[in-house]
């Protein structure tokens, strides 16, 4: 190649180079500069419960169903409030409690029925990003009822409480109407 | 006869160590003072016939934020550490200026200092405030690098990469995820980043 040619592609080279700064800039300034906040859509943690009969197949509560809670202040607060031909039943979890406590209220055509039931959890804060909120995921590790006046069983059926909500925590039996308050 | 003509292909005959260059990032260091959080990097890289460059980059990578809106706190500080090899990607290769592209292994341990003071149970209304200090975490990456490098006078050159960035092991501790990884940026958004470096051939 002649001294000149290689002048030529020298400059030609050049020419290019100074421009890629260019564009890298701006290419920089648009993959840096964009940013997404991505918080779960699905962002309520609840406890999922199921009715069944005793041979484990699905029920229908036809009667009047409430559940009360009793907030820090010793307030009664109605997380249900007179639902019927209940099937399945979404409920929310104390964030911080070692144990949250449910007054489940059955009203029927000879009265009112109520059994308490107590649920024992861990919990543990969970954080995805600054611009989420906190959430509180929860391992449930036991429970029980204060009688069986209206509830005939409940029992675990998955620990983990958290964004999933598709299965539910507990299997719960309610009592027919001519047992009821016999425990 | 026709005297035959022979094409030598000459040997190339620039020696194999050429110096090396320090270098230290603007696009770092200007995010730590216009946001919460960033970065202070140097590199060191060394010339091999103008063909490979090993490289290892330090930085030191913060991020320091109270959100508004969740009153989330969180806080880290720690050190990085990356290393790699570029090749110059010039047809001629022993010109001032280069483009290039590489690969580097990244990691980093740290701890991070999370709080969300004054939150509330929605329902039973407790206080569910909760700090945690020094929850230990560590992360490794791989990073695939484009950048170019030109000269601007005597020793001083500048140039700029861009950087794809890919997580493979992780340790976050038990309460989810983090935010801010030094070195990697916030985990979770582009997985693209770059830098704009000033560098000096020694």
């Amino acid at each position: 190649m002649r001294p000149n040619q290689i002048m030529k592609g020298m400059k030609k080279n050049a020419r290019g180079l100074r421009l890629l700064p260019l564009y890298l800039f701006t290419l920089l300034l648009l993959t840096i500069a964009c940013s997404s906040i991505d918080c779960p859509v699905q962002n309520v943690v609840a406890t999922i419960y199921k009715m069944e009969k005793a041979d484990g197949t699905a029920d229908t509560l036809h009667d009047t169903l409430s559940i009360l809670t009793r907030r820090s202040n010793g307030i009664l607060d109605t997380l249900v409030n007179n639902s019927t031909n209940t099937t399945l039943l979404q409920l929310p979890v104390g964030y911080t409690n070692p144990e949250d406590t449910l007054l489940f209220e059955v009203t029927d055509a000879s009265g009112i029925y109520s059994d308490s039931v107590y649920i024992k959890k861990e919990n543990e804060p969970h954080f995805e990003s600054v611009d989420c909120n906190i959430a509180y995921f929860h391992t449930i590790t036991g429970v029980r009822l204060s009688s069986h006046n209206v509830i005939d069983t409940i029992i675990i059926n998955k620990t983990a409480v958290n964004y999933d909500l598709s299965t539910e925590h507990f299997r719960i039996v309610f009592k027919a109407a001519d047992k009821r308050g016999k425990n | 006869m026709q005297a035959q003509q022979v094409l030598v292909i000459e040997k190339d005959s620039v020696p194999l160590f050429r110096g090396f260059q320090v270098s230290f990032d603007i696009v770092g260091a200007a995010q730590k003072a216009l946001s919460d959080y960033g970065q202070y990097e140097g590199a060191l890289r060394v010339n091999l016939r103008d063909k490979w460059f090993p490289i290892v980059e330090i930085g030191y990578g913060m991020a320091e934020r109270h959100d508004e809106v969740t009153q989330i706190d969180y806080k880290t500080n720690a050190p990085y550490f990356r290393a790699g090899l570029d090749i110059n990607l010039m047809k001629n290769k022993h010109t001032d200026n280069r483009i290039y592209g590489g690969l580097r292994y990244a990691f980093t341990s740290y701890k991070v200092d999370l709080g969300r003071q004054g939150l509330v149970d929605p329902v039973w209304q407790w206080d569910s405030s909760f700090r945690i200090d020094g929850m230990q975490c560590s992360q490794h990456w791989l990073e695939a690098v484009v950048g170019i490098d030109a000269k601007v006078f005597g020793p001083l050159h500048l140039g700029w990469s861009v950087r794809y960035k890919r997580r493979l092991f992780h340790k976050e501790g038990d309460v989810g995820q983090t935010w801010y990884v030094p070195g990697y940026g916030i985990y979770g958004d582009t997985r693209l980043g770059g830098t704009f470096n000033v560098i000096i051939d020694i």
